[in-house]
């Protein structure tokens, strides 16, 4: 029974390993500065309460938070509904040059955002969409075509054939085909496609860091970074801002956690 | 998440001569370009010509402002051969892209062997290992900031409760450790990846082929080496290529927790990029550092692939 303990100490050290940094900010979240200075780790004694509600008002997260729910709002389903007529139509018929699309959309899976952020920010600029939500959206739907096309591409190949060709027979459109027997059909990879795209687009760093320097464009992840700078010295009120931002999404992760994990590996596996 | 790779087809017996697809293959094929319009117009005008213009700027010396660039063939590439920032950037990416795929790799394998049996509590530890990888790296960045602290960090305070009190340092400040702190803390957020890959892929080797082993006498290691680690081998491609590509584009959480400092410790080539061409205003000369980060991603991508193919066969 020793290996048997001897795992499970080394599966509860990576537990702790992956937990005791939250624990400890969000712990931090609850005390006043001092009190972080002088006893780090210990458990707040006078849970500050104040703190959540001076991080959502001074520290802008209400307005932070708002804007991630709009970015998620618009670029979610841009991506999906353009993702999923693409991967149907690319993974259901043979179309001429079908092969060159492809490797099209391949080529930027393959490449970094970074290969492209230069000229692309000119581009957003001299369309004048820089300083609105648009120069924000428009880009990160854009950047999750090429993952999301292939996506649904392996889902509707899985399909069979038949089924769209009896609809037809029975005098169906081609769209009709599409959005009332494939779609449906293709649903456990709708759900993949739409949990990891929210995931992508909750998470989405360099893009608002590029486009969204106004005040009133920026979502959670870099407001946070401006927040730092205001209030470097302020401990609580990062910590209170770090569990602001980070609860959300573990608590959509916890209810839906299977589709996390799923879409992930089926995601890169695919 | 950059792996998706085209597939070859199936062979298709019998596909085309369905008869309703028989019946009108033109108005099948008009429909099949509308659906994928949409995508590719966006795709194209946000994605691909960006791509090209990146190559058109590295070729001027455009500063983002002047009505006209000016043209100055490789002179860019001149520059970058002999700019040491340039290669300390890049041998870091070297660093960061092995050390971090050979950590991530050997410890996500080691957790997913040590859950291969489903124990009890295998639900728990695969949401808490999995956790970091959903959360925006702002927050892993600060998370790993605090740790690192020198006024108030878990890192030194632990290191001087052991007797460890003269390895405690600032970190992130200290130009021969910053780099990889930072790395730790990006590996730390990408196991769960690797890990729920490694643990899905586990679930499916052959039990009877472990057991035959077993039988004929082979040790623990011989069993992992030669019966687990084959089996594995398309998993082991597919986190090798993931976080191959991420270790790459890496800068998120450098941007986060040093900015590329201190004193260029944690320079790479994407925060390189995004240095000269967004803060020094030097456009053309940052399209030509993130042409070599195409380069390189490109070659790494297809490398895989061919890699991968060869193993299909």
């Amino acid at each position: 029974m020793t290996t048997r303990t001897s795992r499970y100490v080394i599966l509860a050290m990576f537990l702790v390993l992956f937990l005791l940094p939250f624990v400890w900010i969000w712990s931090s979240a609850l005390k006043s500065n001092s009190e972080i200075n002088a006893d780090p780790f210990g458990l707040p004694t006078s849970p500050q309460w104040g703190n959540l509600a001076d991080a959502w008002t001074t520290g802008r997260f209400g307005k932070y938070l708002g804007n991630t729910v709009l970015y998620c709002a618009f670029v979610v389903p841009g991506v999906t509904v353009l993702s999923c007529l693409a991967g149907y139509a690319l993974g259901t018929r043979r179309l001429p040059g079908e092969r060159y699309l492809l490797g099209l959309f391949l080529l930027g899976i393959m490449i970094p955002f970074q290969s492209i952020m230069v000229p692309q920010y000119y581009l957003v600029r001299d369309l004048d969409l820089l300083g609105s939500y648009w120069g924000v959206i428009v880009p990160s739907i854009a950047l999750g075509l090429a993952f999301g096309t292939f996506l649904m591409r392996s889902f509707f190949r899985e399909l069979p054939e038949e089924i769209g060709n009896a609809a037809r027979l029975d005098g169906a459109g081609e769209w009709r085909v599409f959005s009332r027997i494939m779609l449906p059909l293709a649903r456990p990879g709708l759900i993949t496609m739409v949990v990891l795209q929210f995931m992508f687009t909750w998470n989405m760093f360099l893009i608002p860091l590029l486009y969204g320097q106004d005040e009133n464009l920026r979502p959670v992840s870099t407001g946070i970074m401006f927040f730092i700078g205001e209030y470097s010295v302020d401990r609580s009120m990062i910590a209170a801002g770090v569990t602001l931002a980070s609860v959300p999404i573990i608590v959509v992760y916890l209810v839906l956690q299977r589709h996390f994990i799923q879409g992930m590996t089926s995601g890169a596996l695919k | 998440m950059a792996t998706t790779m085209i597939r070859s087809r199936p062979p298709l017996a019998g596909r085309s001569t369905a008869p309703a697809a028989r019946r009108r293959p033109g108005d099948r094929r008009v429909s099949g370009y509308l659906f994928v319009l949409p995508a590719l117009a966006v795709y194209a005008l946000f994605i691909l010509y960006p791509l090209v213009q990146s190559v058109y700027l590295s070729l001027t010396d455009w500063d983002g402002a002047k009505p006209h660039k000016t043209f100055i063939g490789l002179g860019n590439f001149d520059r970058l051969v002999h700019d040491t920032l340039f290669w300390r950037a890049l041998w870091h990416n070297l660093i960061w892209v092995v050390l971090g795929t050979a950590l991530a790799m050997a410890v996500s394998l080691l957790l997913a062997m040590l859950v291969w049996s489903r124990p009890r509590g295998f639900t728990v530890f695969r949401t808490v290992y999995f956790m970091p990888q959903i959360l925006p790296a702002i927050i892993v960045g600060i998370v790993w900031s605090w740790i690192y602290s020198p006024a108030f960090g878990i890192l030194d305070r632990g290191l001087s409760a052991v007797g460890l009190g003269s390895w405690s340092r600032g970190w992130l400040g200290d130009p021969d450790f910053a780099l990889y702190a930072v790395l730790v803390a990006s590996v730390w957020a990408t196991i769960g990846l690797a890990f729920v890959i490694f643990t899905a892929a586990l679930h499916n080797v052959d039990q009877d082929l472990l057991d035959a082993a077993r039988v004929d006498g082979a040790g623990a290691w011989q069993r992992f080496r030669h019966v687990v680690v084959p089996q594995l081998s398309s998993a082991v491609t597919l986190v090798t290529v993931l976080l191959l590509v991420h270790g790459f584009q890496a800068f998120d959480h450098v941007w986060i927790m040093t900015k590329g400092g201190p004193d260029n410790s944690t320079q790479l080539l994407a925060t390189y990029t995004y240095q000269k061409a967004f803060m020094e205003n030097d456009v053309g000369y940052g399209a030509a550092i993130s042409l070599v980060l195409t380069v390189l991603s490109l070659v790494v991508s297809l490398a895989v692939v061919r890699l991968r193919e060869r193993g299909d066969r």
